[in-house]
């Protein structure tokens, strides 16, 4: 990748009850869609909880060279939590409203963006999951965000409904860096330029997604994600990958492998 | 409007707009009219004008306007944190303070709605029965006064704003729904009861019995209580005062909810950090 960093992850550590669930991560991000991959618990969510300024890391930081989450009058970092939040009793509409009225941007168009302008009136609770989550990468990408969390968009998603959330993301992509952390190897091949593999806390692998593959001789994420991050657990099944990416985690005594021009 | 004022305004729009969905509150604000209609009714003193109508009142105002200021805001800033909303908000430009600073003044508005209502509507009903003639506005004291009345009305808004600032504070500690009513219950219980048991302890520890009239003030029910007393009830009959220090007692209930609003901005703002802090702790104490 060529593209200027938007947000530099450096020596970040976390625990909780004192067990470390990410262990010394460093890597960049840059501009297109950086898919963050890894077995349950390996750290994913605590990485992109970090990254939006949700959760707080022990010891580490992260930069963010155009601004960082609460700097400043803009929103500079949008986040969708891996359990999309948003109230039951207001529309789509008056949910990205009240977003927009904080961090600029048309509700309207980014409604109209994910598909979900003829839902503007429903109101959340009535939203089925898929359509929670493509409002809730609306609300993460309005405002112009210089940098897009995703933690799990397509997660107990249909596949038609995946493809739309990916596809939504990697148009977020356009401007911004959009990083996602993802079960779903297949979307991750299809739409990802770059792809970080976590395992128990930390890098195992990291940088553009062609170049990985082509130094670890395979032919996609999936096989990628095998020799990796082989011997720990599978890529769940989109019912398991809703469960809690954290507190899972423990260190890895093995050897880890870590590579890439992104990694720092 | 500036940025930093249009995040306040725009927190507080959604606020309100999420009490005045929720009908349980409408059904609490109808409970409360009931129960302070029958008061009066059955106390007699609304029949008779409108100083005995707050002597009936009094009591039952010191648990019910602090119970409904809890249930008002014991969920106001726990709710979004338990959902995770609040870590998505804070991408946004509001900070801490301005979220706390939106969120409490749309929950104030509705105590006021809520609260006052019913209040209001007693007191109406009070100018509308009570006899001897009550339309009488007192220029002086000794004659019962609707003014009185809109005094009682006018302490009872600050009251009730100092417990939903702190049950909202206490909230932010809370891990669940459950939880964070009984923090607010907790606070319900150490205002209500605290401030007189510290009193009372005072006394029979040998304190002059002349220092009550200041530290009465400390507590939320005991600045209410002295400000009645001082403001709407002894106007009537014992116009030299001496029930409390108002100064102090407006100062106790004003600093209470500042007490509560700090905290809360507090927490949101520096919640991460203390648990970090957590964990660099347990880690030096693991060695």
């Amino acid at each position: 990748m060529s593209e200027p960093t938007l947000a530099a992850v450096d020596g970040v550590t976390r625990t909780y009850g004192g067990v470390p669930v990410l262990d010394g991560v460093s890597l960049s991000v840059e501009a297109g869609v950086t898919a963050v991959v890894g077995p349950n618990g390996s750290g994913k969510s605590t990485l992109l909880g970090i990254l939006s300024g949700a959760v707080e890391p022990t010891a580490g930081s992260v930069r963010y060279p155009e601004g960082g989450p609460r700097a400043g009058s803009e929103k500079h970092v949008g986040y969708l939590p891996q359990r999309v939040p948003f109230r039951d009793g207001f529309t789509a509409r008056e949910t990205l409203g009240f977003y927009a009225a904080l961090a600029g941007g048309d509700p309207d168009a980014a409604l109209a963006g994910v598909g979900l302008s003829d839902a503007a009136g429903k109101r959340v609770g009535a939203l089925s999951g898929g359509m929670r989550r493509l409002l809730g990468i609306a609300q993460a990408t309005l405002g112009d965000p210089d940098v897009v969390v995703l933690d799990e968009p397509t997660s107990g998603l249909d596949p038609e409904m995946r493809e739309r959330a990916f596809r939504a993301a990697a148009r977020a992509g356009d401007d911004a860096a959009v990083v996602v952390s993802s079960h779903d190897l297949d979307l991750v091949d299809a739409h990802a330029d770059a792809v970080v593999v976590l395992r128990r806390g930390r890098v195992a692998a990291a940088g553009a997604r062609g170049r990985l593959l082509d130094d670890h001789g395979v032919d996609g994420v999936a096989e990628l994600y095998r020799a990796v991050a082989g011997g720990a657990e599978s890529p769940a099944s989109p019912a398991e990958s809703e469960s809690a990416d954290d507190g899972e985690g423990g260190r890895d005594d093995g050897e880890v492998h870590v590579t890439g021009v992104s990694e720092r | 409007m500036n940025r930093r004022l249009g995040g306040v305004w725009v927190v507080f729009r959604r606020e309100l707009a999420t009490v005045r969905r929720t009908p349980g509150y409408a059904v609490l604000a109808v409970g409360l009219l009931v129960v302070l209609g029958g008061l009066v009714a059955v106390g007699g003193g609304g029949a008779t004008g409108f100083v005995p109508a707050v002597v009936d009142l009094l009591l039952p105002t010191e648990v019910l306007v602090p119970l409904l200021a809890v249930v008002l805001g014991y969920r106001a800033l726990f709710a979004d944190a338990a959902s995770g909303e609040l870590g998505v908000i804070r991408t946004c430009p509001v900070s801490a303070a301005g979220y706390v600073v939106g969120v409490l003044l749309a929950r104030t508005a509705a105590l006021v709605v809520l609260v006052g209502g019913p209040f209001a509507l007693v007191g109406a009903y009070v100018w509308l029965t009570a006899a001897p003639d009550t339309g009488i506005f007192a220029t002086h004291s000794g004659v019962d006064s609707p003014v009185l009345f809109l005094r009682f009305l006018a302490l009872v808004v600050p009251f009730g704003a100092a417990y939903l600032s702190l049950s909202a504070a206490v909230s932010t500690i809370a891990t669940t729904r459950r939880s964070a009513f009984a923090l607010g219950l907790l606070a319900l219980l150490a205002g209500v009861l605290g401030g007189d048991l510290a009193v009372l302890r005072s006394l029979s520890a040998g304190a002059s019995p002349s220092g009550i009239a200041g530290s009465l003030a400390l507590s939320p029910n005991g600045a209410f209580r002295g400000l009645v007393f001082e403001h709407v009830i002894g106007v009537s009959f014992a116009p030299e005062g001496g029930f409390v220090d108002t100064g102090r007692a407006v100062a106790s209930l004003v600093g209470w909810t500042v007490v509560g609003g700090v905290a809360a901005v507090a927490a949101i703002a520096l919640g991460p950090r203390v648990d970090v802090a957590v964990e660099h702790l347990r880690a030096r104490l693991d060695r």
